[in-house]
């Protein structure tokens, strides 16, 4: 069983602290989790979640080209008619289409990524979420029912305030 | 009060356009040879307005100028805003208008297919995927706050803002997603907005008619859209600044930043115009002087100077002068160019088809009531949308600023 | 099948200068057979009368001795149209016959392919046409009325070449030079107009084509339009 608690820092570098030493507890990137009304930058190695965006990105721009190469090539071979002496396919009139489209996979597949890297559509409900005050930070850790005691100790020492059990709201 | 009032416009606009499907697109001003008039000079200046979200947002964003802050939302909510109307005028300008899906591929009993070949397709394709870029590159910043206003909202906002916050808790995972896409959309939505105004110029550049076939035209009228996007957005920022008692977030070193990128673009529009002109007129090749010589000294000639003066003299001397330039003088110098920018389309498109290669082909235009009116209630109808906006949603993002004191001018 | 023509045809016409004396006689019958709408006053004072043929005339010289060249212009039938790539919808296109073809059931009106005509030979209809009673009656049924949004221009008569081919494969004979002639070339008091198949060698219109006397209106646009005019090198 796990259980949630929090603790709230005012500035950054207390939190960095409190972060690396629940990391030398034994806790790991996916039992922590830091809450804030505005993004907040750590040093790297901190807390880092590895992202695949920009591949993501470019295999959605690559995969909407050949879509829409493919896709213009069948109809412009399905429905043939010369305009103008201008060839059945015409690669480079046609370029522009294939541009736009390819950006339109790049757009629609960042929008697609972040609603899944973000975790914000599939968040699991029953996961109880803090309430930010502005300008400080919370950080909250997920961690076995026996083990609540340690974690809520490494906190306090780490220099956190408010440090209490997470409930799930009502 | 006032939204009223723009939404009476509006309406007027949209039953003149409703009755110009009823009656025929003949109640237009528009005429053999100029096949396109108003709608069209409507349409590429409301795609060049929406290139104000890109500059400030994107460019800046990927400057990582933080004096933009403050100021993207409002730039992108007016590239939302401009590109919907502008990509409604395709619609407007059409014979027949009740067939426009044809412009789309869709599978069909008569296996017929658009012509990709056609520029006007390229619009099509080009314009869908701005206005998705857009929408979505103002709609992903707006979630942390839509987020923070579902907390205090009640009734109906409640569930608008519940829903558009897709549950955004303010984790560490969902603000490093946000600015990695951030990071992306701005650099993806610059390349867009860059080819989006190209494939309008190559509208008419792609054509032969005298004076149009010419190469400058995609850079010119993409300087051309950030120039009047520019002056647009001062001129919102303005507004809303004195409407919503935001003194202290659109502070005066925020105008002098954006009139000094509007004095930046005057000289590069004054530029672009220049070389173009010098080269028609040096190869002096006769179709293409009989559109040079009435533009410049012809029957389009007030239309022409009158351009001049406000696209280039006036932000010259009243954002060039350091004493001179303050937020009132800016923002006289964007309406300025705002009428310059639409005179500068209107000197493209009707001069040339004026006077096509054949004399026998000459003609006159003026537009007719109709077409004042749908341009008139577009203006209102982006005032309105604006308005509408800004009072459901912060137009100064919260979670990317922090107020200052106000500095003294 | 009988014998009918193996290679497609190319339909062409050639127009003597030297001939025509300007009396619009093929404008007229081009209004009669193609059922083209009669603007009143105002709409042709808006410009938007439609002549589908019309004769352009150039004036050299000072009064009294001005001096008159007339050219009838209609569409150039352009192998490479500027009319043809740009319509979004595939309503302009190029037939195998060398015709450039306008669907108007196609045509949403998008009027690009007006723009790039630089004979400005094309014409747009911009209301529903109205025809006085009884002038509706005079209507050729070979030809459908447009309706208000759709573009015209020439079409080389195609539903006179239309019926020409099929008389001649009813007849099980191949089509011969002269079976097809198109309204204006009919009805040109000076035989200044000649209509025929350019693809076949021994046609009046080919051997016209050849002439020195043959030249191409904006020739050096490179649109290789399929009317030749014949004038008197200078």
């Amino acid at each position: 069983m796990s259980t949630y608690l929090t603790g709230t820092f005012s500035s950054k570098e207390i939190a960095v602290q409190a972060i690396n030493q629940l990391k030398a507890g034994g806790y790991g990137p996916d039992d922590l989790a830091v809450f804030s009304d505005e993004p907040v930058e750590f040093p790297h190695g901190v807390l880092d979640r590895p992202s695949h965006m920009s591949l993501a990105v470019v295999s959605g721009a690559v995969l909407f080209f050949l879509l829409i190469v493919s896709f213009v090539y069948f109809t412009q071979h399905n429905y043939r008619l010369v305009t103008g002496g201008m060839p059945i396919f015409s690669f480079w009139p046609t370029g522009v289409v294939f541009y736009e489209i390819t950006m339109l996979g790049a757009i629609l597949t960042t929008f697609g990524w972040f609603i899944w890297e973000s975790g914000l559509l599939r968040r699991d409900k029953s996961v109880p979420v803090p309430a930010v005050e502005p300008e400080t930070i919370c950080l909250r850790i997920r961690c076995a029912t026996e083990k609540f005691d340690s974690a809520a100790t490494i906190l306090r020492s780490a220099g956190a305030a408010n440090v209490a059990k997470l409930e799930k709201a009502a | 009060m006032v939204l009223a009032l723009l939404g009476a416009i509006a309406a007027w606009g949209l039953a003149a356009w409703g009755y110009q499907i009823h009656t025929g697109i003949g109640v237009a001003g528009i005429r053999r040879p100029v096949f396109w008039g108003l709608y069209l000079v409507d349409f590429v200046f409301w795609i060049g307005i929406s290139h104000a979200g890109t500059l400030i947002s994107a460019i800046l964003r990927l400057t990582d100028a933080n004096w933009r802050k403050p100021v993207t939302r409002a730039a992108e909510a007016i590239t939302a805003f401009a590109l919907m109307i502008g990509g409604m005028f395709p619609l407007v300008h059409l014979g027949r208008v009740w067939l426009f899906y044809w412009l789309f591929p869709y599978p069909n009993s008569r296996l017929l297919w658009p012509n990709f070949r056609s520029p006007l397709m390229w619009d099509v394709t080009a314009i869908s995927t701005y206005l998705t870029g857009s929408l979505i590159f103002l709609y992903l910043p707006m979630i942390p706050d839509v987020a923070q206003l579902a907390e205090k909202a009640t009734g109906w906002r409640l569930l608008l803002y519940k829903v558009m916050a897709l549950g955004w808790t303010g984790s560490d995972r969902e603000w490093h997603a946000l600015e990695r896409a951030m990071k992306l959309m701005a650099g993806i939505i610059l390349a867009v907005a860059v080819s989006v105004h190209s494939v309008v110029a190559w509208d008419f550049a792609m054509s032969i008619a005298p004076m149009w076939h010419s190469t400058i035209f995609a850079p010119y009228f993409v300087v051309g859209a950030i120039f009047s996007g520019l002056a647009g957005l001062i001129v919102a920022l303005n507004i809303i600044r004195r409407t919503m008692h935001l003194e202290s977030y659109l502070l005066p070193h925020h105008f002098h930043n954006l009139a000094k990128l509007l004095l930046l673009m005057s000289l590069l529009w004054l530029y672009f115009t220049f070389a173009e002109h010098l080269t028609i007129w040096y190869g002096n090749e006769p179709k293409e002087m009989n559109v040079f010589g009435a533009r410049v000294s012809g029957k389009f000639s007030p239309e022409f100077w009158i351009m001049v003066f406000v696209n280039f003299v006036v932000p010259f001397v009243l954002l060039g002068i350091r004493r001179l330039r303050n937020i009132t003088t800016a923002t006289i110098a964007s309406v300025g160019v705002l009428i310059g920018m639409w005179l500068e389309r209107y000197l493209i498109i009707v001069p040339t088809l004026s006077m096509p290669r054949l004399s026998a082909g000459w003609g006159r235009y003026s537009p007719s009531w109709v077409e004042i009116s749908i341009t008139v209630a577009t203006f209102a109808a982006m005032a309105a949308l604006y308005l509408v906006f800004s009072k459901l949603f912060p137009i100064v993002s919260v979670w990317e600023f922090e107020p200052h004191e106000q500095e003294d001018a | 099948m009988s014998e009918q023509n193996k290679t497609p045809h190319r339909w062409g016409m050639a127009i003597d200068l030297d001939r025509c004396t300007g009396c619009q006689a093929c404008v007229a019958a081009c209004h009669a057979e193609n059922n083209l709408s009669v603007s009143d006053a105002e709409s042709a004072a808006k410009g938007r009368a439609v002549h589908w043929i019309r004769v352009d005339r150039y004036y050299e010289g000072e009064f009294p001795d001005v001096r008159v060249k007339y050219r009838p212009v209609l569409c150039q039938q352009c192998d490479e149209a500027p009319c043809e790539p740009v319509c979004p919808v595939y309503a302009t296109y190029h037939n195998d016959e060398g015709l450039n073809v306008q669907v108007y059931n196609r045509c949403v009106g998008t009027r690009y392919c007006g723009n790039n005509c630089p004979y400005s030979v094309r014409f747009f209809n911009w209301f529903d046409p109205v025809w006085t009673e009884p002038l509706q009656l005079q209507h050729n049924p070979d030809v459908s009325i447009r309706e208000g949004g759709v573009m015209e221009k020439c079409t080389f008569c195609v539903q006179r070449i239309t019926r020409a081919k099929d008389d001649a494969r009813a007849e099980g004979r191949a089509l011969k030079d002269g079976d097809i002639q198109t309204a204006c070339t009919q009805s040109c008091p000076a035989e200044a107009m000649v209509f025929g198949d350019l693809n076949d060698p021994e046609s009046w219109v080919s051997l016209l084509a050849k002439s020195a006397r043959a030249t191409q209106l904006l020739e050096d646009l490179g649109t290789k339009p399929k009317v030749f005019y014949l004038e008197r090198a200078k």
